[in-house]
């Protein structure tokens, strides 16, 4: 479903100069990985290259879907429109802090990267997710009103309402609490491998990977910056 | 309908939603828009109406529009068609003599007026407008006194005459005349009859020794066609601003005139005051209006980076983005316009009363048309879009990985 392979990236100028290396990923659909590492070692930067936000110096192959869309030839070209369209349909962002809209009611934060795609503003695949994610009562309440647990959760889904075929979480679970962060960490796998998405999942909690045995993405440090390795 | 159409509603909504949301801050911008909004268009309210009231006053009087020749010449006919030609004549007609013909008229020996100014008058004649009634050959139309002291009114007959000095015998023309229509008091003081120009004509030539028809004298020189030749014209402008360029011309043709030329000027001095006056106070509250909103609307925007970032992210084209930041500059601007007339219909109402109550500014009244009107709600969108053109550029700045980082 996903596969890159060779991605190099550097960011900053002289010292402020930093590597991320990438040599090779694949993932089957259905398949979450974990990216783990030290703060500061370019996990987000990593994120944004997949989520075609940068561009890379270096790239081999970077391929989504089946059969795969080529992506790489899409950033070497830097069609920027084409890279925008992939990046609204087929990937799904869930950040740090929700990034959901304060003046929009749950329901219409979710359902607005499908309106934003022309699609119905819902599905049976959202149901089923706020079903499973105890959602239904909330629909009406603005972010505001809602737990950050909550919020994170509401993220999550608006991150897959618009049925992409890869999740992108930025340390989503950084701001709860171990129990609230297990119980979302549970839940964004057994949907994601339902649902059959693949998803990289950026968390610095090495015990809550653990906990879920999930397959990990680690940074190794380099002379240059930091290198992404496999470790399945 | 179409996905652009569906997008675009749906842009619309959001910032809709976004200003509701935040709805004290909105409230905030949209204040400090009627702040400027309701204090210009009052101001600029009572400066139309009360230029209007002035210029209305000057137009009332149609001796405002009167040019009067000083100067007499022996002008052809020729010269009195090219007068009328001209655009900014709205009336002409010669005057044979430079003074005035005089001639008597009596109903009996008791309503008997000596030496009534004949003057010449023709359709259209400025002081005659509001009558309707034009002196033909055989009527005429009456001053107030002249009227008064014949105790004659409009339909009544009276008779015209005219004496003259021929071979040292008194001989008396008399044409019996109709009263076509008396002025109003204020038009014209003096007892004075307004005829038809052909039969002054006839009158004076009458009092140059020729025999008269129309006059019941058969003796003198027989009437010949020598043509008509004039001293002056009775000439009135066509409009209030086009008699200061009528007299430079007669000037140009050394004629001398006397009009009320320095009262019109007067009224469009004061015009061009208070219209600078309004200009540059207009200026500065937009020039401040301007800052204030582009401050504060800027100020939004960077605030919310990280909610226009994520925009992005979800898909949001630039022109998405364009489209959200002008849609709520617009309507927050229509709103503060709909506001601010409020407001000025409401002042403008309790300053109409006040000045209606007072004798010296009665009529005076502060008014705007719909035009104006419209031309304030088009600089009202386009300050609107000057501030969002701002936003928009800042929020073009605005990249989606924005969204990714921490704040």
């Amino acid at each position: 479903m996903l596969c890159v392979h060779d991605l190099h990236i550097t960011r900053g100028q002289g010292s402020e100069r930093h590597a991320v290396e990438l040599p090779r990923l694949e993932l089957a659909a259905g398949e979450l990985i974990a990216v783990v590492g030290p703060s500061g070692c370019g996990k987000s930067t990593l994120l944004e290259a997949l989520g075609l936000l940068l561009a890379p110096d270096r790239l081999a192959r970077f391929t989504l879907g089946e059969p795969g869309r080529d992506l790489a030839a899409l950033l070497r070209t830097n069609a920027t429109a084409e890279l925008a369209q992939v990046r609204a349909q087929d990937m799904g962002f869930m950040l740090q802090n929700g990034g959901l809209l304060p003046y929009l009611s749950v329901r219409d934060n979710i359902s607005l990267p499908r309106r934003l795609a022309g699609m119905a503003p819902g599905s049976e695949r959202i149901r089923h997710a706020c079903a499973t994610l105890g959602l239904d009562a909330l629909m009406n309440k603005r972010p505001a009103a809602l737990s950050i647990g909550e919020r994170q959760r509401t993220a999550f889904v608006r991150a897959i309402a618009h049925e992409p075929r890869i999740l992108l979480a930025d340390e989503p679970t950084a701001a709860l609490d171990p129990q609230a962060g297990s119980r979302l960490f549970g839940l964004m796998t057994s949907l994601v491998e339902e649902l059959g998405m693949t998803a990289l999942v950026v968390s610095h909690d090495r015990q809550l990977v653990a906990d879920f045995s999930l397959p990990r993405l680690t940074a190794e440090l380099t002379t240059e910056g930091c290198r992404f390795v496999d470790t399945r | 309908m179409s996905i652009l159409a569906k997008r675009t509603a749906l842009i619309v909504h959001l910032a809709l939603q976004d200003l509701w949301h935040e709805r004290k801050i909105s409230f905030c911008i949209v204040a400090s828009l009627v702040a400027v909004i309701a204090p210009l268009l009052l101001l600029f309210g009572l400066k139309h109406g009360v230029v209007t009231q002035l210029q209305e006053e000057l137009l009332r009087d149609p001796r405002n529009l009167e040019v009067r020749m000083l100067t007499s010449a022996s002008h052809d006919a020729e010269w009195l068609n090219a007068l009328r030609q001209r655009e900014d004549v709205g009336f002409a007609v010669g005057q044979v003599r430079s003074l005035n013909a005089q001639a008597d008229l009596y109903t009996d020996a008791r309503q008997f007026l000596h030496n009534v100014e004949m003057i010449p008058s023709a359709a259209g004649d400025p002081l005659l407008a509001d009558l309707e009634a034009v002196p033909q050959s055989a009527s005429m139309v009456l001053s107030a006194s002249a009227a008064r002291r014949l105790d004659v009114s409009a339909g009544e007959g009276l008779t015209l005459g005219v004496n003259r000095r021929r071979d040292g015998k008194r001989e008396r023309g008399r044409l019996d005349i109709r009263v076509a229509g008396v002025l109003e008091p204020a038009r014209y003081s003096r007892p004075a009859a307004f005829v038809d120009s052909q039969l002054l004509v006839e009158l004076e030539r009458f009092r140059d020794g020729r025999a008269s028809e129309t006059l019941g004298v058969t003796t003198g020189i027989a009437p010949g066609d020598t043509p008509v030749r004039y001293a002056r014209a009775r000439l009135y402008a066509s409009d209030i601003d086009v008699v200061e360029g009528l007299v430079k011309a007669l000037e140009a043709e050394h004629i001398d005139t006397h009009s009320r030329l320095a009262e019109i000027q007067n009224v469009n001095a004061i015009n061009r005051l208070l219209g600078l006056i309004f200009r540059v106070i207009a200026l500065t509250a937009l020039a401040g209006c301007l800052a204030s909103m582009a401050g504060a609307f800027i100020a939004n925007i960077d605030r919310k980076r990280q909610q226009y970032a994520v925009l992005r992210l979800l898909g949001l084209h630039k022109t998405g983005i364009a489209l959200h930041v002008i849609a709520q500059a617009s309507l927050m601007a229509l709103l503060a316009f709909v506001i601010g007339l409020g407001l000025y219909a409401a002042s403008a109402m309790l300053f109409n009363q006040l000045l209606g109550a007072s004798d010296i500014t009665t009529g005076i009244a502060a008014r705007l048309t719909p035009l104006q009107l419209l031309a304030a709600l088009a600089l009202t969108l386009g300050v609107a879009l000057l501030v969002a053109l701002l936003g928009v550029v800042r929020a073009f700045r605005i990249q989606p990985a924005e969204s990714l980082r921490e704040l």
